[in-house]
């Protein structure tokens, strides 16, 4: 799977596809996030990027989350989940949903019941930019000049290594994400309106 | 792995193989004291017993290294002390008592994911529960019966008489064919839960034979057995009865072996939710952890702190320069954090 967020148009037909998945129901586990509303149209397109040493899935204390022979990282088992929120919180790429009323948690598996027959993930299927993109890594790439395929981010200090990858401009070797404005930050109004439970990662 | 991570793991398990050791040595003790030094133990049942005491071992064994994990053995701890806090004992147990009803009774959560498979999940919990109950003390030899007069048994609980009960009676009747209720339940219940494994694209996806339908296999292959024993005694004069009880032995002790691992481990997992719900429900009275970027309150500090501390027990770094860890933001937060770090890369390289 490959993401280019420079071709996301925020047309949000992922999130709504999603839904269609058989996996998780009539909810979307996909994110399209506004990034300074107030001043740019950016819109970044979040999927689960199925860590190669999945962060979510060694804090669950219920062992619930488990990952494919193919390297998926799987949405919690059901009968094990003890909504807990350990792992929506301490995701580093802030993807997994849970539902309190339900005992559940769930995520983006790559649409495991379409990607196991060998049909791309809903949110591929799709996206009209190619910002998603599903297929083979020298099928891809070839095809994507300007970019290059990166699958490691650095959060803070830690190296995430991930099984998804993301397009960077050419001569970045990985995404380096941390926070260094200090407080001052002031959310803009049109982006305070999101709802608590988007924030919150609630389904 | 390295050297210090195998020989802490080696460390672990033997720990827990004493605790499991002396779990299955405990049983024993109640079995023969329980059973007033095997006066009432019927020999006939010796295989399941050693089966019992074997699997009983097996979970406690499985049940301590699962605690091992750095997260559950945290909020294990975290839930006992929560309870044991004496400011807040009524209102603990008063939580507790309304979890334990709600989750493992009632079980709400399953009734709102749908309600066919919240009667699949009802038929055949109660069903083994019933069944466990009744069974378990008989095989102990804790629960014996004695003819009384012409027609009455009178059931001992650990030796001491209890209820008399008329044999040809409409409750005897029902008493003494509890055990084919219970197989009847387990078998609808997995039936529903085997037509919606073969039917539901989702799970048809997920499923796998051992984790999935192995457990509904041999449950089955149970029920089925021991309906079989009631037929061969009612109808066909103990036709087969001695094959069909061995059977029904062999199956029932490959469950019991079975419990510790995949999907029945849930059943003595599960009741952990008490323990995470005191948690949740302590924790919305506490100081609640505002996101450092947005300031929405997302979760309670102290299990945002526990979070952190398991985090970071994990070997994960996840410290910015700022000084505040990557967990200090709300999930939203940290997706427009990645999507900022990238618009500022591809401002960089004039892609915007």
């Amino acid at each position: 799977m490959f993401i280019d967020p420079r071709r996301c148009i925020g047309c949000r037909a992922c999130v709504s596809a999603c839904r269609e998945c058989g996996t998780h129901k009539g909810h979307s586990m996909i994110f399209v996030d506004y990034l300074d509303r107030g001043h740019t149209t950016a819109t970044m397109p979040t999927i689960c990027m199925h860590c190669v040493e999945p962060t979510c899935a060694l804090v669950c204390p219920a062992d619930a989350i488990k990952v494919s022979e193919d390297g998926v990282v799987m949405t919690a088992m059901e009968p094990r989940c003890l909504d807990c929120r350990n792992c929506v919180n301490a995701c580093p790429f802030g993807v997994p949903k849970y539902n309190t009323a339900m005992h559940l948690q769930m995520k983006c598996d790559l649409c495991f019941d379409r990607t196991a027959e060998g049909l791309k993930p809903m949110c591929a299927s799709v996206c009209p930019t190619g910002a998603l993109t599903y297929g083979r890594y020298e099928e891809i790439v070839p095809r994507r000049r300007g970019v290059r395929p990166v699958n490691v981010h650095v959060f803070g200090r830690q190296r995430v290594a991930t099984r998804v990858y993301l397009m960077l401009p050419i001569e970045e070797d990985d995404l380096c994400v941390d926070e260094t404005a200090e407080p001052s930050f002031r959310e803009s109004w049109l982006d305070a309106q999101v709802e608590n439970a988007d924030k919150r990662n609630e389904f | 792995m390295k050297d210090e991570e195998w020989s802490s793991l080696a460390t672990a398990r033997v720990r827990a193989l004493i605790i499991a050791a002396a779990a299955s040595a405990a049983l024993t003790a109640l079995i023969y004291l329980g059973s007033r030094r095997l006066e009432h133990y019927d020999a006939a049942l010796f295989g399941y017993t050693v089966a019992s005491v074997i699997a009983f071992g097996a979970i406690i064994f499985r049940y301590a290294i699962w605690l091992r994990r750095p997260a559950t053995r945290r909020y294990w701890l975290r839930g006992w002390q929560l309870f044991l806090d004496r400011k807040n004992l009524g209102r603990n147990l008063r939580s507790i008592v309304g979890t334990a009803f709600g989750n493992l009774v009632a079980q709400r959560f399953i009734l709102r994911r749908s309600r066919t498979r919240w009667l699949m999940h009802a038929l055949i919990m109660w069903g083994c529960i019933i069944s466990a109950a009744i069974t378990f003390p008989l095989v102990f030899g804790w629960i014996h019966f004695e003819l009384e007069g012409a027609r009455a048994y009178r059931a001992y609980l650990f030796g001491f008489p209890t209820v008399a009960v008329d044999g040809r009676s409409i409750v005897g009747w029902v008493i003494f064919h509890a055990l084919d209720f219970t197989a009847i339940m387990v078998i609808a219940g997995c039936a529903i839960a085997i037509h919606r494994r073969l039917r539901d694209r989702g799970a048809i996806a997920m499923q796998q034979f051992a984790l999935d339908f192995a457990p509904h296999l041999l449950l089955i292959a149970v029920s089925v057995s021991g309906l079989m024993l009631t037929v061969s005694s009612l109808w066909l004069g103990g036709y087969m009865y001695s094959f069909i009880a061995l059977a029904h032995q062999a199956l029932v002790i490959m469950t019991l072996f079975y419990l510790p691992f995949g999907k029945f481990f849930h059943i003595v997992q599960r009741p952990a939710s008490i323990g995470v719900e005191l948690y949740q429900n302590r924790g919305r009275e506490m100081a609640q952890a505002r996101c450092a970027r947005c300031g929405a309150e997302f979760v309670a500090q102290a299990w945002l702190d526990d979070l952190k501390g398991v985090v970071r027990e994990l070997g994960f770094d996840y410290r910015l320069k700022s000084g505040r860890t990557l967990q200090d933001y709300c999930p939203r937060c940290k997706r427009v954090m990645r999507g900022l770090a990238y618009a500022a890369l591809a401002q960089r390289s004039g892609h915007d």
